[in-house]
């Protein structure tokens, strides 16, 4: 994901960054990857409101290749990922015709095909959340993107908006999000980079375990203050999180706080005391978020139920502050972070080499490989890159990507396999499954879900089954080895 | 969003069919008259932009069918209007009998907060038509019927012509405004952990 150099708002017009489009798969370097989304390609770098001049009668808004959009029951536009809400308010009345159409004869309306494209419907109450698509993913990812959309309107809003629903139909939310616009970007931005939005899961900062624990105590020494949740995050990766209540914090909400913590700039500049809400939590009632990011990537949230809280929070975060940076934390986790975590090539092979700590191998790290087997491209047998999710945790984690899957485009291209494998393995109609072997022109594909992990693994198209499997077997193996440094483990209050 | 904060407005049309809604509508947004006849299927949606009173509004515009058949989309069509038009066509009686049924229906589906003070407005369409020979309801009559529905604006129009189109569209908008007023109050609850009922409560149902 690009960073992008300037400040944006949460309180202007300011949309997304560079990271907006990305389902043309553009980054810094123009590529002519395969799916562009037919569209100027210098526009990209500007951060600004995505396209606002467009409208559903501009051949650039029609060539898009994913659409988001939010409108009330009433037909009123709420959102749009593309061109201006107020433009679309012709369209936004036919998705709304649509539906209703279909409500009045009491049915639901949850999909149209229409030749490449897929429309997605998702209806909560007076909301309606419609996607439509021509990425060939499939019905239950769109519909997942959709939630999460939908949930990261929930965090910023509550479902108290029903109720002004219910009292006024002619309602009109749209001021209710001003300057919103980048937090909803973001999200559909990583719907097509994260994997935590169809994994339902969260991922660690690779960190030694001593790290990760000092960490953890400081977090707990506040929480037992008052602090209903405290959680340390570099970027998208947690360092370490703790909680008052027996009660777990769930992934998805993880996930749209730490987007909308991300792409509200003001949170960079200063400490933020906001009403924010859970949606898998209490989708009805805000909690108070005091964020304060410690370095330019690494960001302490707090979470209280008290508006009064700001000035406890704010020594609690001084006290937590102070420990880390005495015991090194921060150093560590910036460390941690341009290091990068699991890398393929790092594979023990040879199961008398186990090392048991990923820090280790980081640190004696070889330039070249001296060993007599052949040199692959990407790790050991043609392994080109995993994910595993442990179950029991709420936690996944992946390798780096390497060559051969090293430009965003592939990498893309990746994450959609392993979201279309995700989907048929959960597949409730034929499912779920154990293990799937799939092979194609790109990857071979395996999968093996059990009751404590899933694997998701991508190997050279050539790859033979048997040494696929056996290198699978591996990964589990080395995940065991380290999970001390790449999962939250042990005495964590969210495992209830 | 825009630093100028904008306004959107929902405005219904309503008449029988052939009365001219969807050429009124085609006058407004677009300045454009056809003479052949096209029944609208089900509704058209056509949005335009106004500046009232150094503000903008953007009229979502809903040009419904008239036929009977399309009528049970009311509810999911009326949802949320902020203002209703009911045009009838001044040569034809029974178009302007029926204008009754359309703001009662209208009322009994949309089912606004204020009934009595919903705004409508009626448009007299074709006015233009045979130099006004063929005209059966007068503009008297319609006057009082109006004016005993609460003194709805009443505008004589032509859609052809352009006669009176934009003047009506002014006040539509106008009062569709007013009727927005009355801002809603949105006050969500903060969770009250004490309570043990909040735990991890309903969550959403995804």
């Amino acid at each position: 994901m690009l960073e992008s150099p300037s400040s944006s708002g949460y309180d202007g017009e300011i949309g997304s960054d560079s990271s907006d489009d990305d389902d043309g798969i553009k980054e810094v370097v123009r590529d002519k990857s395969d799916n562009g989304d037919g569209e100027e390609a210098n526009a990209e770098l500007i951060r600004g409101k995505r396209r606002s001049d467009e409208d559903d009668a501009s051949i650039s808004w029609r060539k898009r290749k994913k659409h988001f959009f939010i409108l009330s029951n009433s037909g009123k536009p709420i959102y749009s990922r593309y061109g201006d809400e107020h433009k679309l308010a012709g369209f936004s009345a036919t998705l709304q015709a649509i539906i209703s159409f279909v409500e009045n004869g009491g049915d639901r309306v949850k999909l149209v095909r229409a030749g490449k494209h897929l429309v997605v419907f998702l209806v909560k109450g007076p909301i309606y959340l419609v996607c439509i698509s021509c990425t060939e993913e499939p019905y239950e990812s769109l519909r997942g993107q959709l939630e999460l959309l939908y949930g990261q309107m929930i965090l910023i809003l509550t479902r108290s908006i029903d109720r002004c629903f219910e009292k006024n139909s002619k309602f009109d939310m749209t001021p209710l999000l001003g300057g919103t616009d980048s937090v909803f970007s973001s999200i559909i931005h990583s719907f097509s980079w994260n994997p935590a939005t169809f994994l339902h899961a969260y991922t660690c900062l690779p960190l030694a375990y001593p790290t990760r624990q000092a960490a953890g105590a400081i977090l707990q020494d506040v929480a037992d203050s008052g602090v209903l949740f405290a959680i340390l995050m570099c970027k998208d990766k947690v360092v370490s999180l703790v909680g008052l209540q027996k009660s777990a914090l769930h992934p998805d909400d993880m996930l749209l706080l730490a987007n909308f913590i991300m792409s509200s700039d003001s949170f960079r500049t200063s400490e933020s005391f906001s009403p924010i809400c859970l949606p898998r939590y209490n989708t009805m009632a805000f909690l108070y978020a005091y964020v304060q990011y410690l370095d330019a990537d690494t960001y302490l949230t707090l979470l209280t139920t008290s508006s009064q809280a700001f000035f406890h929070l704010k020594e609690c975060r001084i006290r937590i502050e102070t420990v880390l940076s005495k015991s090194n934390v921060l150093n560590e986790v910036q460390r941690s972070l341009s290091e990068g975590g699991l890398r393929i090539s790092d594979l023990p092979v040879d199961p008398s080499a186990r090392s048991g700590s990923l820090f280790h191998l980081n640190q004696r790290k070889p330039a070249t490989d001296s060993q007599d087997r052949p040199v692959d491209i990407g790790g050991p047998a043609g392994l080109w890159h995993f994910m595993y999710r442990s179950i029991y945790l709420d936690q996944y984690v992946s390798s780096e990507f390497a060559s051969p899957i090293s430009g965003p485009p592939q990498q893309k291209r990746l994450y959609r396999a392993y979201q279309r494998l995700y989907a048929s393995m959960h597949d409730k109609g034929v499912g779920p499954h154990k293990t799937q072997f799939r092979r194609d022109e790109n990857y071979v594909l395996l999968c093996w879900v059990t009751p404590d992990f899933e694997l998701y693994a991508a190997f050279d198209p050539l790859a033979d089954k048997a040494v696929a499997i056996r290198i699978c077997n591996r990964v589990c193996q080395w995940i065991k080895d380290v999970e001390n440094e790449i999962f939250l483990v042990g005495a964590s209050p969210f495992s209830w | 969003m825009p630093s100028r904060r904008r306004t959107l407005l929902k405005v219904i049309i309503l008449g029988d069919s052939g009365v001219g809604k969807t050429s009124l509508m085609n006058q407004y947004v677009n300045k454009k008259f056809s003479n052949q006849y096209k029944a609208t299927i089900g509704a058209d949606f056509l949005t335009k932009e106004v500046e009232f009173e150094d503000r903008l509004f953007t009229l979502q515009i809903w040009d419904t069918a008239g036929q009977e058949r399309f009528q049970s989309l009311g509810v999911a069509f009326y949802r949320g209007a902020d203002c209703c038009v009911l045009v009838y066509d001044v040569n034809v009686q029974k178009s302007f009998d029926d204008l009754n049924n359309w703001r009662e229906e209208f009322l009994i589906q949309a089912s606004p907060s204020d009934p009595e003070n919903f705004p409508f407005v009626v448009l007299g369409n074709k006015v233009d038509v045979d130099g006004g020979n063929s005209r059966v309801v007068s503009e008297k009559k319609a006057r009082a019927w109006c004016a005993s529905k609460g003194n709805i604006p009443y505008f004589e129009t032509s859609a052809k012509e352009g006669i009176n189109v934009e003047e009506a569209f002014q006040v539509i908008a106008k009062n569709a405004l007013k009727s927005g007023e009355e801002e809603e109050i949105y006050l969500p609850d903060t969770i009250d952990v004490g309570s043990t009922s909040q735990q991890r409560a309903s969550g959403c149902d995804c």
